[in-house]
């Protein structure tokens, strides 16, 4: 890894509203200032948070907020349709990595439109990104005690690839020092069972 | 253990959201008086210093409306407290009044309106550029781009309007609002308590004799604050050459990331960092501009800057080209990011535009995917008020909609939502639909817009005799925007609120008696209230009320005791299409085809058990606590 002086990341994470996309980009933004990094988040909600697209941002050595198509290193979606639909904001040769389990919009869910399925949506991906990384989150956290952990097991599997300039345990010891001891405990369950999916 | 915003240690660094920065920084001049109304993308500045209250040594008050939170600021000021203002751009709207006035009286305690703008309408009617404000208003105008310059400018401002005594804006945009940033703390100040205030009628009163002096002394104050912005610490400039760029608010980030773009370093740029961008600091720009043959001008919305720094030029006599974008190549709306503002750049330096910046996607774009809109909670009582409503008046009526969360009833199926002007126009701009076509308006309006603006509007309806039925959409808070308060609350995060306006009463008080109180998830009983209204005449008013479910979890301590699921034999209907209108006339999010059959998520169901008294064939059965 470089120094912290001179590395640039550009991490693009989309979600649906009340999935924790936005409690996730702060604990990882949490993470990269105790790792003495120049970190800059941004987030849109209001509107969005009542079951539309809540769409984060986290930068590393800039100073815009935003990231614009073709410019994000990482992709993290934390619902398949999401991520294919966030694709255009990755960079040629960037990461993804995304929960398989869907939570379809509404229009779909009572038939009126059509959406890939996510075997169509991991085809999609995988023609376009050399690597990518798929896992059931919802599944995860509800196995690590909350639905709502699900985010963090995304954030596992993201450290165990080994691509941030920070360590798992430096998100480990932030989820312990953010969070009240109970979620704390379910979280870094999620964090760990998230970590074990990089095959 | 006390929190950071307010017991972190000097010279600490902490990870703040940008309106906990500003926060930060009104606690760090000493911020004695704090009001607001809530509103996307300013709230986290309210509910930041709401729940530090029980700890922080200001007062804080939500209030019923931003023209109200202005004048009770402006109050606090006159009495000698450092005091602020907090409200969305288009509140700044309602609170013009006193604010255009407010500037003549002046702030003996200091000071500060924050007016957070939405360029880009991310949850706002329109895109207005506040920084307008601060020249009709005459106001010095900070613009932060970063969270350590929120919380060093607020307490700039609020320090310079105390010295001034006049007040000071602090303009945000959504992404400055919203981002999240490292925030080096500094020692906070401890103000003495405020003096009081001091009689001096010919200086306070703003009578016509005594306002020509006022104005005059505005203007007089506004050269003061000139001479500060001439050498302020947020107007830095960097870098050499004969091409210019002069950038304010969240563009100087773009601005700065765009910089570092290869090309773009390696070409001469000198630019000007305009944080303090009103009063123009009109000698530090004249000095900018000497030697440049080409300058652009990078600020989202209006030409606010670019048309008083065209003015300067021509003033002095200057022949060099000024881009912006008055024609270009910048836009007028919308935001701006670091493509756009690196490729005027280019323009600018007579750069090359690189090749189109490709993605993962490539040439083949992803194809169209079904959009997901913002919906409706599940277990949201208004869907339960508009499924009801919808049924009795279907498209008979025109649905005369407010802002809130209910404005999502626009979408179908419930189509509850045909106009729309702004906080409050449910009830009056309906009354001017009915009067001039004699259409049957139905208006929505929610309980803390009801207090915000709403009243007036219904007070109007009686007096006039207008016809209108008005659905009180009561969910006993403030959800839209983060479940703040309002007057007719009873619950606060906080605890009880002992001094709730309850809006039965005050409704009947104005001399409305055609009213019925309802709760929307017993649909019998409201259907009853509806047809009942319906068939009367004038002024009608429902009051649905039920709390806002996400709230009721919070505040009340519900815990959700049932689910709804599909029995076998409707699930079998649904298939060969004979079924299904629970699926198609509600659109709860707890709802979804599985292998064709309609199926109710166990996870996302409420337990509302609205879709138990639409179809027989869903049945409740015992639920997990959520």
């Amino acid at each position: 890894m470089s120094t912290p002086n001179n590395i640039r990341l550009r991490i693009f994470m989309t979600g649906v509203g009340g999935q924790g996309t936005l409690t996730a980009t702060t604990l990882l933004a949490r993470a990269a200032l105790a790792a003495g990094l120049p970190v800059t988040s941004g987030e849109i909600h209001g509107m969005a948070q009542r079951g539309g697209v809540v769409e984060s941002t986290l930068l590393i050595g800039c100073k815009s907020p935003k990231i614009g198509h073709g410019e994000a290193d990482i992709l993290l979606g934390f619902e398949p349709l999401e991520t294919l639909r966030a694709l255009p904001y990755l960079k040629p040769g960037g990461l993804v990595l995304s929960s398989t389990e869907s939570l379809p919009p509404l229009s779909v869910a009572t038939g009126k439109e059509t959406a890939p399925g996510v075997e169509e949506i991991r085809a999609k991906i995988l023609a376009r990104c050399a690597s990518a990384c798929f896992l059931p989150c919802r599944t995860l956290g509800l196995e690590a005690g909350a639905v709502q952990s699900g985010n963090i097991a995304l954030l596992g599997a993201l450290c165990a690839l080994g691509v941030l300039p920070f360590g798992r345990e430096v998100v480990e010891e932030t989820i312990r020092a953010t969070m009240k001891p109970k979620v704390a405990e379910i979280n870094l369950k999620a964090l760990n069972l998230g970590a074990a999916c990089p095959a | 253990m006390a929190h950071p915003l307010l017991a972190g240690a000097p010279g600490s660094t902490h990870l703040f959201l940008g309106n906990e920065a500003i926060v930060r920084g009104a606690i760090e001049a000493g911020i004695q008086f704090v009001s607001c109304y809530p509103g996307t993308p300013s709230s986290e500045v309210p509910d930041t210093f709401f729940r530090l209250s029980p700890e922080g040594s200001y007062t804080f008050e939500y209030s019923v409306n931003e023209k109200v939170a202005l004048e009770v600021a402006g109050g606090a000021t006159l009495a000698g407290a450092l005091s602020m203002a907090t409200m969305k751009h288009v509140g700044v709207n309602v609170a013009a009044d006193p604010l255009l006035t407010l500037t003549y009286v002046g702030s003996p305690g200091g000071f500060m309106l924050l007016s957070a703008d939405d360029p880009g309408c991310h949850s706002s009617q329109n895109e207005q550029d506040n920084r307008i404000y601060a020249r009709i208003a005459g106001m010095p105008c900070l613009e932060p781009s970063t969270a350590q310059e929120a919380k060093d400018m607020t307490r700039a401002a609020l320090t310079m309007s105390r010295a001034l005594g006049a007040p000071v804006l602090l303009r945000t945009t959504t992404r400055v609002n919203h981002l999240r940033g490292p925030v080096v703390l500094s020692e906070p100040t401890v103000l003495p308590k405020p003096a009081g205030f001091q009689k001096n009628p010919s200086k306070f009163v703003p009578i016509p004799a005594f306002a020509r002096p006022m104005h005059l002394r505005l203007m007089e104050m506004l050269e003061k604050a000139r001479e500060i912005a001439e050498t302020s610490p947020f107007n830095t400039v960097s870098g050499s050459g004969t091409v210019g760029v002069i950038a304010s608010g969240i563009s100087r980030a773009y601005l700065s990331d765009a910089l570092a773009e290869a090309d773009i370093a390696a070409a001469m740029v000198k630019v000007l960092d305009l944080g303090f961008s009103h009063p123009l600091p009109e000698k530090l720009i004249a000095k900018f501009m000497e030697g440049l043959t080409t300058l652009l001008v990078i600020e989202e919305l209006e030409p606010v800057l670019e048309t008083e720094i065209r003015a300067l030029a021509q003033r002095l006599g200057l022949s060099l080209t000024i881009l912006g974008k008055t024609p270009g190549p910048l836009p007028r709306n919308g935001e701006y990011d670091v493509a756009m503002v690196a490729g005027a750049l280019r323009q600018a330096l007579g750069l090359p535009e690189p090749e189109k910046l490709a993605c993962a996607c490539g040439t083949d774009p992803v194809v169209a995917l079904p959009n997901r809109p913002p919906n409706l909670c599940a277990g949201c009582p208004h869907r339960a008020t508009y499924f009801a409503v919808r049924k009795i008046f279907g498209d008979s009526a025109v649905y005369s909609s407010d802002i809130g969360c209910y404005t999502l009833g626009i979408l179908p199926p419930l189509k509850a939502a045909d106009f729309l002007l702004c906080m409050g126009s449910s009830v009056s701009a309906g009354c001017g639909v009915s009067k001039a076509s004699g259409q049957t308006v139905v208006g929505f309006i929610g309980d803390s817009t009801f207090f915000h603006s709403g009243i007036t509007g219904l007070v109007n309806a009686v007096f006039n005799r207008h016809d209108i039925l008005l659905v009180i959409l009561d969910n006993r808070t403030t959800a839209m925007t983060g479940h703040q308060p309002n007057p007719g609350v009873d619950k606060t995060t906080l605890g009880d609120n002992p001094s709730m306006v309850d809006i039965e009463p005050l409704v009947r008080g104005i001399g409305i008696d055609q009213i019925r109180k309802v709760n929307p998830l017993n649909q019998k009983a409201t259907l009853k209230a509806i047809e009942e209204l319906k068939a009367l005449s004038g002024v009608r008013v429902l009051i649905a009320e039920e709390p806002c479910p996400l709230f009721a979890r919070r505040a009340y301590g519900v815990k959700r005791t049932q689910v709804a699921y599909v029995a076998a034999d409707c699930a079998q209907a649904a298939a060969d299409g004979s079924c299904g209108d629970c699926l198609n006339t509600l659109a709860c999010p707890a709802f979804h085809l599985e292998d064709g059959k309609m199926a109710i998520d166990p996870i996302l169901c409420a337990g509302c058990m609205l879709c138990l008294q639409v179809c027989k064939n869903i049945k409740a059965r015992k639920g997990d606590a959520k």
